[in-house]
């Protein structure tokens, strides 16, 4: 697996406020040549109010990396700094070892880029408006593989305003792809899809970073879809990186830390996270001297973990140490449903 | 395995194409690219006024406007004061003034507003060469949809109606120049609003007051001596009193300028005053389409996401 080549990772576990500066693992380890994107404590605040706190990040060439986070935690923000839409506060950050804020045309023809919100255009045809972006560019694709590519051929006539959302979105992407970029944005691509509309999707962009050697920067609220898409992930809470990895290994370290549960002589649930299950379970029942009732353990999965650090994200990065209220409280909520997704548990 | 494998072997072949295309870059051929630019925004153009053509919501429009000018220019009996030129010769003048008017100070920014909101402008912006090309395009089917009109209402005019067309080479020889000068003086100044109107809903009521305001006090449908003093001298700081000032003095016979409130056509007057509208609108809409370009990063909806974001880090 790659995660030979990378450095020790910080353990995905809910952290506060305080632990930026450690869950800052991002190294530049790509064994040929520098990274196309290399941020170094990118910061960003919207007069006193900061929401991005120190972000670094390398995405190697070739790569599907997601950002992964809720609503409102500066993934836009983020990838609007990157594709020099937006001016950040402080902090080095380079896409394809340009400076974003002073990329110029040369530097735009190498990256592509799929808002969320695009509806322009309407009233041209996709391939007449595909054929026409072509042309600003100096060794453009064929328009009419691309449209292959994107699964649009048959709809090359379609007036842009009368394609649904999918096809809209697909037709963004080869609309992003048609100068051969060699850097991808995707900001939350698939938000409003139906699953078969996103399983096509989510092919299609497999295809393009597999077979093209596109490297992909992808955001997305979707756990699911960043499992299924990236090689690596990074979760953003709140303006902050508090992981950092391939899905694996971030699955591996969520479910390091098991959760004991069961009923104390006194009648009252306990919970207790540990790290050493059966070291907590052998203690309890040599206190107890005989059977725990209602006794379980449990290795949460990587949705679990997800959702209890966006929850502790919510709640204004309430304590670096997740105390067992305020921690199972979230996790309550959210982990019967959740048990479902164990596809990752060790 | 299988995956780094993967990423890996494209890798090397991502790296191979990169460098082939830094070397072409390193020949820099800044003016191919200049060339290009232009060439997109001619076909941007010639497209989008195809499009404009083929919408018949757009096209009726323009047609009713022309339509109304027609009624009222072949209902109005009267003579022009003082002289025996028809009414109806001075109405068709003045709209053939206000419909260029309106396509630099009414279409134009709606239909920059318009494209903000959607997009467009940001996805040019994302493109190598697209706002030049952008501008180069909205110019092109600005200038079509002026003098597509002004064609259609003089030929109607003239055959329907009876209404004026140039004498003489020099007649026409004005007509051009006034109505390019007058483009001229109107479109910067619509692309400038165009920049800062907030969108398409309130652009609409924004601008259509104070045009309606000026076409009825420019002389453009009443002659203008025969307007109150005062109201003469405010309309005489905009262009529409010039651009329908000289529309006259290329179709009217030269026995009209004694309706005239100078008693001549003021040719050089005119000139200036366009011009330094022209020199205004131009100063203003650099500026101003810069800020609003550089400012279009996220639409409404990112907008709303950095709200969400900022309630959120603020909770």
């Amino acid at each position: 697996m790659t995660s030979t080549a990378h450095p020790p990772l910080e353990p995905l576990r809910p952290t506060g406020p305080d632990d930026s500066a450690t869950t800052t693992a991002a190294t530049p380890t790509a064994p040929d040549g520098p990274p196309v994107i290399q941020v170094r404590d990118m910061r960003m605040a919207y007069g006193d109010v900061a929401v991005l706190h120190g972000i670094d990040l390398d995405i190697h060439r070739g790569e599907i990396f997601a950002l992964l986070g809720p609503n409102g935690a500066g993934k836009t923000t983020t990838v609007e700094i990157l594709e020099g839409f937006r001016q950040r506060s402080a902090g080095d950050v380079r896409v394809l070892g340009t400076d974003p804020a002073r990329g110029g045309d040369a530097w735009r023809a190498r990256i592509g880029l799929v808002l969320q919100s695009w509806r322009d255009h309407r009233r041209w045809r996709g391939g007449e408006l595909l054929a026409h972006f072509a042309t600003y560019y100096p060794d453009p694709r064929d328009p009419d593989a691309t449209l292959d590519l994107v699964g649009l051929r048959d709809r090359a006539d379609r007036q842009v305003g009368q394609l649904s959302g999918g096809q809209r979105r697909r037709l963004d992407v080869a609309l992003a792809v048609i100068g051969r970029p060699e850097m991808l944005f995707l900001d939350e691509p698939t938000t409003g899809f139906d699953p078969e509309a996103r399983h096509d999707f989510h092919l299609m962009v497999e295809r393009l970073a597999r077979e093209e050697g596109v490297s992909v920067l992808l955001t997305t609220h979707d756990l699911v879809e960043a499992e299924r898409l990236a090689d690596r992930i990074a979760v953003l809470v709140s303006g902050r990186i508090r992981a950092y990895g391939t899905p694996v290994e971030l699955a591996r370290r969520a479910a390091a830390q098991a959760e004991v549960r069961w009923t104390a002589a006194d009648g009252t649930p306990r919970r207790e996270r540990t790290e050493d299950p059966s070291r907590l379970v052998w203690d309890l029942h040599r206190a107890a001297d005989g059977p725990i009732a209602d006794l379980e353990v449990r290795r949460p999965t990587l949705e679990d973990t997800y959702l209890h650090m966006v929850h502790s994200g919510d709640a204004a990065d309430a304590a670096s140490d997740i105390s067992n209220e305020d921690g199972n409280g979230a996790g309550d909520g959210n982990g019967s449903v959740l048990t479902r997704g164990k596809k990752h548990a060790a | 395995m299988t995956t780094s494998e993967t990423t890996n072997r494209t890798t090397t072949q991502t790296a191979a194409r990169t460098t082939t295309r830094t070397d072409a870059q390193a020949g820099a051929r800044p003016r191919a690219a200049g060339l290009r630019h232009m060439r997109a925004g001619f076909q941007r153009g010639a497209i989008e006024v195809r499009h404009l053509m083929r919408n018949p919501k757009e096209m009726s429009g323009f047609l009713g406007n022309v339509v109304v000018a027609l009624v009222l220019a072949g209902t109005l009996s009267k003579k022009v004061p003082g002289t025996h030129i028809p009414m109806g010769h001075l109405t068709l003048a003045g709209f053939a003034a206000y419909l260029l008017f309106q396509v630099g100070l009414i279409n134009l920014p709606q239909v920059l507003v318009t494209e903000r909101e959607e997009g467009a402008l940001l996805r040019l912006r994302a493109t190598p060469g697209g706002i030049p090309a952008y501008l180069v395009a909205k110019a092109m089917v600005m200038v079509a949809m002026a003098y597509g009109t002004l064609i259609l209402l003089l030929g109607a005019g003239a055959l329907l109606v009876d209404g004026p067309l140039p004498r003489d080479a020099a007649g026409w020889l004005t007509l051009l120049w006034v109505t390019a000068l007058g483009l001229l003086a109107v479109m910067p100044l619509g692309a400038a609003i165009g920049a800062v109107l907030p969108n398409p809903r309130e652009a609409l009521a924004f601008i259509m007051l104070p045009a309606m305001g000026l076409l009825v006090t420019s002389g453009a449908v009443f002659p203008f001596s025969s307007l109150p003093v005062v109201v003469q001298k405010i309309a005489a700081v905009f262009p529409l009193k010039w651009m329908a000032q000289g529309v006259r003095a290329a179709l009217l016979p030269d026995a009209a300028r004694a309706a005239e409130p100078a008693g001549s056509w003021e040719l050089p007057t005119i000139a200036m005053v366009l011009s330094a509208w022209a020199v205004l609108g131009f100063l203003l809409a650099i500026p101003l389409l810069r800020r609003a370009a550089r400012r279009e990063s996220g639409s409404r909806l990112t907008e709303r996401h950095r709200k969400a974001g900022l309630s959120g880090a603020a909770a």
